[in-house]
């Protein structure tokens, strides 16, 4: 190269304000000084859906708390004269003038004919409903006893908002009952596949050549497989002895170590990604253990993806519940969850005759749809920083 | 002996009825068609020389029209079988007094209760037209009971006697004879029975799959070709008529299976050589076919109620009954209630030889099993679940039948928790715990665990109901469903303390009918499984009765199998169920349950009170569906 | 690509036997065996099965041999062709099976088209008008398909078609039809019977194809290929159909693998509540009776059948996207 003359070169002495040309309004700041989970919280509000699917489903899981406060009567309790009887609709108006919400009594025919029971509504038995009153005795969670519930019949009368089942049983309590086992079922399949997915998973990914290979064999076994036989080779296999409880924490073993395979994959394909990133190697070159790289590094970035597929799955538990009721398969009566409820519902008698016993089916649309809409919003957020 | 004389009287009443009515018999369109094609011969040659005469008149139905098709659902495809229990041709049958009266066989004498000399119809031909003979009867015998291919473990239990077999001789052409050395009292009603101990096989027809009568060398081939294992295997399979399921097995049932399996529909045609007639001398059946759809168990109350069945009781239950007679008006069917004859409808079996100690202790005590019967409010459970219609009470001889006494049915039946609570303290049950829970001696508390193998929500509600009246006598009860393979193991074995299941099969024995379900016989007694397997396998498993009233019943029941006289055997009879009334062996609930039976409106000659049981009855078969007949449309 | 194929039908084999060994594993799971349900079934009945008989009956059925020799009696008759023999049925397997695959088959093809034809438009809608009311509201219809348990919305449909159109309760046709030959009015009659199973299992099928769509295709909508072709005045319609949805389409095309097993587990249910002649009730008996042989021998071949699928979806992804052959490798 030539050799010229010597360039001009001019750096100023005066004092230089880096922000000065560039000042991050007080928005930008917020923004760009966020933490991730803090920009996932925003970007999960603006779906509206979301969110109110979440409250909704807080609000289940709160109510299972109290069943025994909620309900009107208890799990067990008959009534042998009330059976079959259809739902009571709650009036708040009497010859025009607003007053307290009551519900008509029955007037009960006994037809040997057709062999039916007929129920008309008896307008000169007037039952009004009580709040916050004191009912049947309980025990909650089979410790505590009490009596306060939400809404009561009156002394003498019946509050059957949704009818009786055959054997004169509340529907509604009988619902709010098995939201107890549903709703845990759920949460706790969903934790077992949870656990198992994120270990092979996670081996499969980190560890690559035949633990890779050996887990996505696995994987791939267990997804040929029709679901529905491996179902009921587990579910017959469970020891016969095994307490109620027993069974129904077996039930949601057998669901969870069924649906790991989903999960499992998505931890695998993540960390394959995220192990090639600088920031990985950088650890590893500065010394970090595998447990911390993995711990500290890997999982807080695929965690929101994992939680959001997690949650998508666990309607699949809920439904796979009323699935192996209904083939005799799962939780079984005295038990009582949804899908036994929806399987005592699964005749021609409740179709046809008694349609209120098939009122179940409402609450479990309801939770898998928030689950699905919650799900939706959290993958959606689960990656704050993409466009 | 009364036996032979009331056989001996029906036989020649048939004979005379038959004589009566003359050579001029008549057929079935559908059948004339095809004899005057030449296919079939004339219905003079078809007919036995003296067909059995079903006087239709006399029962006090109208006598039929020939053609229709019947529909009729079924679950399983196993279910062909069926219509060898609604077609009931069997050698002697049960009439509706469930008194025995021949029916293939012309007449059956019997001395000393071991001696039985059968007699054929002459004339009489398999359903393909071959002659039936005594040859049939032979090949049974000598080439599949005692052959030992066949039947490597001889012949069936129900023709032995002392595990010995009878003498067997052919006496001419129509004529048989069993000798045993002492009575069989068994062998008629297995004759008789809803599944019947066949003693007979087309012989034309089967000896091209035995080695004795063709080359082995083709029946190895055979049995290859269908991947059989050898030729017995090939002539099992062909030879099973009680499982109809081959078309091409000749048979002497009113309706012919003509479809092969796997179907979803299988087609029964009218036998051109069925050897029943009415009085007018018209050959039987009534109906040209019978329709079988096969669809799954949990539609078939569905699909009855929309009118897809013209007969149909099999997978209806009481339940069902609202919702069949809500479409009667509109689908063309009738709604008949007919009654149920078991001992009980359900029955609680506490298990007296179970394993643990301290249960058995309590089993085996006789206070316990009467408290427990004393806490359980039957009435309640009649309203609630059967709408007052069934009978409360133990499981025992129901009543309308000749042994019967209100005692049986009501004695420690009553509800009543005093006595209860009292007879529980005696026991040494006194202390409770803080739930008002009695407790064993060991502390525990007494929880019993009622297994049911019940496919329904029916037993789990009767038991929630027992549960509910129980506690108030300090007895906590959990209803366990299992699957009914472990459910009879678990029984079997000793694990179960207490079971849930149907009570006497038969609830209208008479006098002379074996008292076998009173006492220990047989493993499936859930009882009493281990006395009862003793019994079975000749002292080999199982443990012998222990308790002296078991050991009565026992003996008694061995007294009436050599016993011959009627008075004798009522005598026998009446002490049994004395036995059975105070000691609450089993702890019957309610028995009488109403069993709804669809009939289509076109069909006649369906009595409108029935009753509906398995053995002794055949479902339908003691009404002889032959006898129905469909109106046109 | 060819060292590809070979090593993927090379893992197969191994990946057979591994699912036969499970499978047998499976039916032998619960105790007891063939004879023993079909015993208690007959006492239930109130009919007595003497011990001699039953010894007979399990040598008979090959039931006295150990289960490592069943096994491989099995096995190796499978790789004969032999499928065995059904207990309950008194059948070749091949015999039972046969029958019911076709309509199975009818069945599971319906119910693909129809979930494809659904779930299609709605997709694309949706993720072309992300959040919007129409959005949603298509969504949440979806979905309703897929929150209803099957069982029950198949009973109350079957009710329903017969008391508003006549339909005969269950079945895949008219019971007059079931013997005759094919006509326009047995057709007629098939069609008013499978739409109910189609609706069911379409309608829970079709949600999860709808969001997977729409993901797909809105990751793809940001890519900076579409911005430049929108840029370039390619009308919306093609800028959206040629190039986005062909890349969206790739899981699709991935996961038909395993939507055959899906399907017949989803079917099974449903084909128990309608009373079809399909193999999903013929399933559930075989296991629930421990019919060995026939379900051993279906299961295998369902699994062969998914085995060979994902192979052949893997195969036409390699094809379809290019990227994916010259890298030597699927990103999944």
């Amino acid at each position: 190269m030539e050799q010229g003359a010597r360039l001009p070169h001019y750096v100023s002495d005066a004092p230089f304000d880096p922000y000065s040309i560039e000042t991050l309004t007080p928005e930008q700041e917020r923004f760009f000084l966020a933490s991730q989970w803090r920009m996932m919280w925003w970007r999960f509000k603006r779906h509206r859906l979301a969110v109110g699917a979440g409250l909704l489903l807080l609000g289940f899981y709160l109510a299972i708390v109290v069943s025994e406060f909620l309900a009107p009567y208890n799990l067990h309790s008959r009534h042998n004269r009330y059976i079959y009887a259809p739902p009571q609709q709650i009036h708040l108006y009497r010859n025009g003038k607003l007053q307290r919400p009551f519900v008509y009594g029955y007037r009960l025919h006994l037809n040997l004919d057709t062999m039916k029971r007929e129920y008309t509504e008896n307008t000169r038995k007037i039952f009004p409903v009580r709040f916050l009153c004191a009912g049947e005795g309980y025990r909650l969670w089979g410790l505590f006893k009490g009596n306060l519930h939400l809404v009561c019949p009156s002394r003498r009368g019946t509050l059957f908002l949704l009818g009786t089942d055959r054997l004169g049983r509340d529907v509604l309590s009988r619902i709010i009952y098995g939201a107890r086992i549903s709703l845990t079922v759920g949460l706790v399949g969903i934790g077992v596949s949870f656990l198992v997915g994120l270990i092979l998973g996670g081996l499969a990914g980190y560890y690559s050549g035949w633990v890779d290979s050996l887990v996505q064999r696995l994987i791939e076994i267990l997804r040929s497989f029709p679901e529905l036989p491996l179902w009921m080779a587990l579910s017959a296999a469970l020891p016969v002895d095994w307490s109620p409880i027993g069974v129904f924490f077996g039930i949601t073993l057998i669901l969870g170590l069924l649906d790991w395979t989903g999960l499992a994959r998505a931890v695998r394909s993540k960390l394959l990604a995220l192990r090639e990133e600088d920031f990985t190697t950088a650890a590893i070159l500065m010394g970090a253990r595998p447990s911390r790289v993995i711990a500290r590094h890997l999982i807080p970035n695929f965690m929101s993806h994992i939680i959001a597929s997690a949650t998508l799955s666990i309607p699949s538990m809920i439904l796979g519940e009323t699935a192996l009721s209904f083939l005799g398969l799962g939780l079984r009566p005295p038990i009582t969850s949804w899908g036994v409820l929806l399987t005592e519902a699964q005749n021609m008698n409740a179709v046809a005759l008694y349609p209120w016993l098939m009122l179940p089916v409402v609450p479990v649309i309801i939770v898998v749809l928030a689950f699905n809409f919650l799900g939706d919003g959290l993958r959606d957020a689960a990656d704050p920083y993409k466009a | 002996m009364r036996w032979t004389r009331t056989l001996a009287l029906a036989c020649t009443l048939g004979l005379l009825s038959a004589g009566a009515s003359g050579a001029a018999w008549k057929e079935a369109p559908m059948l004339a068609a095809r004899a005057a094609k030449g296919e079939i011969p004339p219905v003079g040659e078809r007919l036995p020389a003296h067909p059995r005469v079903i006087d239709v008149a006399k029962m006090g139905r109208e006598p039929g029209r020939y053609g229709g098709d019947l529909r009729v659902l079924m679950a399983r495809s196993k279910d062909t079988r069926i219509m060898v229990v609604y077609g009931y041709a069997r050698l002697v049958v049960y009439d509706t007094n469930y008194k025995l009266i021949p029916d293939i066989l012309e007449s059956v004498d019997v001395r000393q209760g071991r001696i039985f000399t059968f007699k054929l119809r002459a004339g009489h031909r398999w359903s393909d037209g071959h002659p039936f003979t005594t040859e049939d009867f032979r090949y049974y015998w000598e080439d599949i009971a005692n052959n030992k291919d066949l039947a490597p473990f001889g012949p069936p239990q129900i023709l032995l006697v002392d595990g010995k077999a009878p003498r067997f001789e052919v006496l001419d052409e129509r004529t048989v004879r069993y000798t045993w050395v002492k009575p069989n009292p068994f062998f008629l009603p297995a004759l008789a029975g809803a599944r019947p101990q066949p003693i007979f096989a087309p012989a034309h027809y089967l000896k091209q799959f035995h080695a004795r009568y063709t080359d082995p060398a083709k029946l190895a081939a055979l049995a290859k070709e269908e991947g059989q294992r050898n030729w017995a295997a090939v002539h099992i399979r062909r030879f099973r008529p009680y499982k109809n399921n081959n078309p091409d097995l000749p048979s002497l049932q009113p309706w012919i299976n003509t479809t092969f399996p796997p179907a979803q529909r299988f087609v029964f045609v009218r036998n051109p050589y069925f050897h029943r007639v009415d009085e007018r001398g018209r050959q039987l059946p009534y109906i040209d076919r019978v329709l079988m759809n096969i669809a799954d168990g949990k539609l078939i109350a569905a699909k009855s109620g929309a009118g897809e069945s013209d007969l149909q009781a099999r997978n209806l239950s009481f339940n069902d009954y609202a919702f069949l007679r809500q479409n009667t008006e509109w689908v063309g069917i009738r709604v008949l209630l007919w009654k149920t004859t078991k001992g009980a409808h359900l029955a609680l079996y506490p298990n007296l030889n179970v394993s643990d100690p301290q249960l058995r202790r309590l089993a085996r005590d006789v206070r316990f099993r009467r408290a427990l019967s004393l806490a359980i409010d039957r009435d309640e459970i009649n309203d609630v679940i059967y709408f007052g219609l069934a009978q409360p009470g133990n499981d025992t001889v129901v009543a309308g039948g000749p042994l019967y006494k209100p005692e049986y049915q009501h004695k420690w039946a009553e509800f009543d928790l005093d006595r209860a609570n009292r007879l529980l303290d005696e026991v040494g049950l006194k202390k409770r715990d803080d739930d008002g829970v009695r407790l064993l001696p060991d502390g525990r508390p007494l929880s019993i665990i009622v297994e049911t193998a019940g496919e329904d929500t029916e037993q789990t509600d009767v038991l929630e109901l027992i549960a509910d009246s129980w506690i108030r006598a300090g007895i906590k009860l959990f209803s366990k469903p299992l699957q009914r393979e472990v459910f009879r193991n678990r029984i079997y074995s000793g694990q179960t303390f207490m079971s849930i299941w149907g009570g006497l099969e038969n609830g209208l024995p008479t006098a002379d009918m074996i008292p076998h379900e009173l006492a220990p016989t047989a493993q499936d007694q859930l009882q009493w499984p281990k006395w009862g397997q003793y019994a079975e396998t000749g002292g080999h498993a199982g443990e012998a009765p222990d308790l002296p009233a078991a050991q009565e019943l026992a003996r008694l029941n061995a007294q009436w199998t050599a016993s011959s006289d009627h008075s004798t055997r009522e005598k026998i009879w009446e002490r049994m169920l004395t036995i059975r009334m105070n000691r609450m062996y089993t702890i019957g609930l309610i028995s009488g349950v109403p069993q709804p039976v669809v009939i289509s409106k076109r069909l006649h000659n369906v009595p409108e009170k029935g009753i509906y049981n398995w053995d002794p009855g055949a479902h339908f078969g003691v009404y002889m569906p032959d006898t129905f007949w469909l109106a046109a449309h | 690509m060819l060292r590809y194929l070979v090593h993927r039908i090379l893992v197969m084999i191994p990946t057979l036997f591994v699912i036969s060994a499970l499978v047998f594993i499976i039916i032998q799971l619960p105790e007891g065996d063939y004879l023993t349900s079909r015993i208690t079934e007959l006492q239930a009945q109130g009919e007595k099965i003497s011990h001699e008989k039953i010894a007979f009956l399990r040598q008979q059925y090959g039931l006295d041999k150990p289960p490592l020799q069943q096994y491989a009696h099995w096995v190796i008759g499978m790789l004969h062709g032999d499928l065995g023999y059904s207990f309950e049925y008194n059948l070749p397997v091949n015999e039972v099976v046969g029958d019911r695959l076709f309509l199975s088959f009818v069945l599971s093809f319906s119910t693909i088209v129809f979930t494809w034809a659904v779930s299609f438009p709605i997709g694309i809608y949706s993720a072309t008008h992300q959040y919007s009311w129409g959005d949603h509201g298509l969504t949440f219809i979806g979905f309703l398909g897929l929150a209803t348990p099957n069982f029950l919305l198949a009973l109350v449909l079957l009710y329903f078609a017969n008391v508003a159109f006549g339909t005969s309760i269950g079945g895949l046709m008219d019971p007059q039809y079931l013997d005759q030959p094919m006509s326009w009015a047995k057709f007629g009659s098939v069609l008013a019977h499978l739409w109910i199973p189609v609706i069911v299992i379409g309608t829970s099928g079709t949600a999860g194809m709808i969001r997977r769509l729409r993901a797909n295709l809105l990751d793809e909508l940001e890519k900076q290929y579409v911005v430049t072709a929108h840029a370039k005045g390619l009308p919306p319609g093609r800028a959206l159909l040629k190039y986005p949805l062909r890349m969206a389409l790739n899981p699709f095309i991935a996961d038909i693998g395993s939507l055959l097993p899906q399907v017949i587990s989803g079917a099974a249910i449903v084909s128990i509540v309608l009373s079809l002649p399909t193999t999903g009730p013929m399933l559930v008996h075989a296991l629930q009776s421990q019919d060995t042989f026939l379900a051993g021998s279906f299961l295998m071949f369902l699994a062969f059948l998914t085995v060979v699928g994902m192979f052949v979806s893997d195969i036409a992804l390699a094809m379809l996207d290019p990227r994916i052959r010259l890298a030597g490798g699927i990103r999944r």
